[in-house]
């Protein structure tokens, strides 16, 4: 096809968008508010598995997790990383290309135990930790959990910090004593005496009821570790970079055989992994019927159009179109009408995501206490998240959507028999 | 040397199927229309003028036999060589005028030129000229919605003969005119054909067309019942 042609082809067609302007403005509203929704839902969707990748990370083992290779199916104290290990990981974390990733980094000595009081005895997970670090990284120790007490900070020694679940079964309070017992490296049970100094509540049973912080030299001296722990859990500056984390890392400190494994988030954490891939899917469902009406509205009216204007089609194939230029003419009437709703969508989008929404969507007048999810407390406030990404996919999507269905209108005005149209009456 | 036909028709059959019913709109026409030729094929509804115009024109093919113009075979082309030698060698003539509404009267008119890649200069040159003979110059920017009946007409007509082509077909013309502007149009179809030589053939049931004839072809029943050639020229 010559310039000259599909100069006159493309005139024809943006000049039919303007003239059927009624019927090109509810098409184009159609693909817009689709566009509108999308874009919605992708800021708040993205911004709402943000936060839980951030408060599932902050609750378990961060971004990146180190350990033994075995811990995570044994979780015995055999598989821990010892002082070497411990070295080379630092080490890696303070490369520069891995450094100017990381937020934060704790260590710690995890174990299963039990949580022993004159009253009962619960099985927990104990878990010794770098009071100060950990205060920055887990969500246990903020102010806002706290129902009583302090978090523990350095030099305490025989401190523990419980959730309140766990308080109330062993009946403990504030500077209540209770009894710690675990399997020693050596394979023995032993026990550990240590007072309690602060009880928290983050709303997830499992974890209020289960986990213990202890001080880290106080574990690593009673299990008989010396400096060793079992994990090093590593907070990135954003769940974006995880990739590029784990690439760095494992390029500096080998493969799995090497005694260290590299963990990202979704590997330590796989049902939140599951939970997020779930929420994406019924997110991507939507999207596809979202847009399955969309087209079929663009199917209907463009295909209306065609029909209408059959005599004028006609008239293009006396006058010397081919079959395939007057598709084309309905195709580009299709992708113009595409291209201006996506882009108005777009920002229409965005802008409105931003106004109504960019302090943040509060859902918590909707629910009842507080939102939990695979082991995570969720914040009630989502703060939508805007990306470069999501104006791709989104126009990506309406391209695709408008594409498909400006095919089939294109199509019938191929089929479209010159003799038989000339009687045709609009 | 004899001269090549504008177009001509070999034992030409169009059959179309109604439920089940084969109904013969054209039977066995075979005919040989020279170029500069003013040509009116008349007959009652239903007789095959139209179906015979849309055969000549590659609009529609035939069931048997061949029609040729300008000596291509129009049976044998693919449908990419028709539409060209629709666009380069034919123009069409509506009853209803069927101009583009989104273009104006001169983009109608150049249609076949811009699809043919002409140089605007050139364009515009030609088709002021055309306008101008016609009697519609100073319409140029306007849209068909803008046009009485008899200058849509006018422009159709412009449309048809810009390209110089072989062979214009109308069906129909003055159909939808009132008396006074289909005798006008006539003028100006007949000035065409005289002045530039243009080959214009029309379907229709026109007296006032019919008494401009050079060549009268009858049909009834799909069939030439009577070609007459007149010896008085189509002229005003």
């Amino acid at each position: 096809m010559t310039r000259s042609r599909r100069g006159v082809l493309l005139r024809l067609a943006r000049r039919n968008v303007v003239r059927q302007w009624r019927r090109s403005l509810l098409t184009g509203m159609a693909m817009m508010l689709g566009v509108v929704a999308l874009v919605m839902a992708r800021t708040i969707g993205d911004g709402a598995h943000e936060d839980w990748i951030d408060s599932g990370v902050r609750m378990g083992t961060g971004h990146v997790t180190l350990q033994h290779p075995q811990f995570r199916f044994s979780r015995k104290l055999d598989h821990r990383l010892p002082a070497a290990a411990r070295a080379r990981i630092a080490a890696a974390l303070e490369a520069p290309e891995v450094a100017s990733l990381v937020a934060q980094v704790t260590p710690r000595l995890e174990m299963m135990g039990l949580a022993n009081s004159p009253t009962a005895a619960v099985p927990v997970n104990i878990i010794g930790v770098e009071s100060e670090g950990e205060a920055r990284f887990s969500q246990l120790g903020v102010e806002q959990r706290r129902v009583g007490g302090r978090y523990l900070e350095p030099g305490d020694r025989l401190h523990a910090y419980v959730g309140e679940r766990l308080a109330q079964r062993l009946d403990l309070g504030l500077g209540s004593r209770l009894v710690l017992t675990a399997q020693d490296a050596s394979g023995e049970i032993a026990g550990q005496l240590v007072r309690v100094v602060g009880i928290y509540r983050t709303g997830v049973p499992e974890v209020d009821e289960a986990v213990v912080h202890i001080p880290l030299a106080t574990a690593q001296e009673w299990l008989g570790v010396e400096d060793d722990v079992t994990t090093v859990a590593v907070l990135l500056t954003s769940a974006w970079g995880v990739p590029r984390a784990l690439r760095r890392l494992r390029a500096r400190i080998g493969e799995e055989g090497d005694g260290i494994a590299v963990l990202g988030w979704r590997q330590a954490m796989p049902e939140l992994d599951a939970a997020i891939k779930l929420d994406d899917f019924w997110g991507y469902v939507f999207n596809v019927v979202l847009f399955v009406i969309v087209a079929l509205a663009i199917v209907n009216t463009i295909l209306m159009s065609v029909l209408y204007r059959t005599r004028e089609f006609g008239v293009l194939r006396a006058l010397g179109l081919t079959k395939r230029e007057t598709a084309t003419v309905v195709f580009t009437e299709g992708m113009i009408l595409t291209a201006v709703a996506g882009m108005v969508g777009v920002v229409l989008g965005f802008a409105v995501t931003w106004l109504l929404w960019h302090d943040g969507l509060d859902y918590s007048g909707a629910l009842e206490g507080e939102l939990t999810f695979s082991g995570v407390v969720l914040d009630t406030v989502v703060v939508p998240v805007f990306r470069r990404v999501q104006v791709v996919m989104s126009l990506g999507s309406i391209v695709i959507v408008g594409l498909l269905a400006s095919l089939y209108p294109a199509y019938r005005a191929t089929r479209i028999d010159v003799a038989e149209a000339m009687k045709f009456e609009a | 040397m004899s001269e090549q036909p504008a177009v001509r028709t070999s034992d030409v059959w169009k059959v179309f199927e109604h439920d089940g019913i084969a109904v013969e709109a054209v039977r066995g026409v075979t005919l040989e229309i020279l170029p500069g030729e003013f040509v009116v094929m008349a007959g009652p509804s239903g007789s095959g003028k139209t179906t015979l115009l849309n055969l000549l024109g590659g609009l529609t093919q035939p069931t048997r036999g061949k029609v040729w113009i300008d000596g291509a075979d129009l049976t044998t082309l693919s449908e990419r060589a028709l539409a060209r030698l629709r666009l380069e060698r034919v123009g069409f003539v509506f009853q209803a005028y069927n101009l583009l509404p989104v273009l104006t009267a001169r983009e109608n008119a150049e249609f076949s030129l811009l699809l043919q890649g002409m140089a605007e200069d050139e364009r515009h040159r030609m088709v002021g000229e055309l306008f101008e003979r016609i009697g519609i110059a100073g319409l140029e920017d306007r849209r068909p919605a803008k046009l009485s009946g008899g200058q849509q007409q006018r422009v159709a007509v412009a449309r048809a003969v810009v390209g110089a082509p072989a062979l214009v077909l109308a069906d129909e013309p003055t159909a939808n005119l009132d008396s006074a502007t289909s005798l006008a149009l006539l003028d100006v179809m007949a000035n065409l054909n005289r002045e530039l030589g243009t080959t214009f053939v029309f379907a229709t049931h026109d007296p006032q067309l019919m008494e401009r004839a050079q060549r009268l072809i009858r049909l009834v029943d799909g069939a030439v019942a009577l070609d007459e050639r007149r010896s008085a020229p189509a002229s005003p």
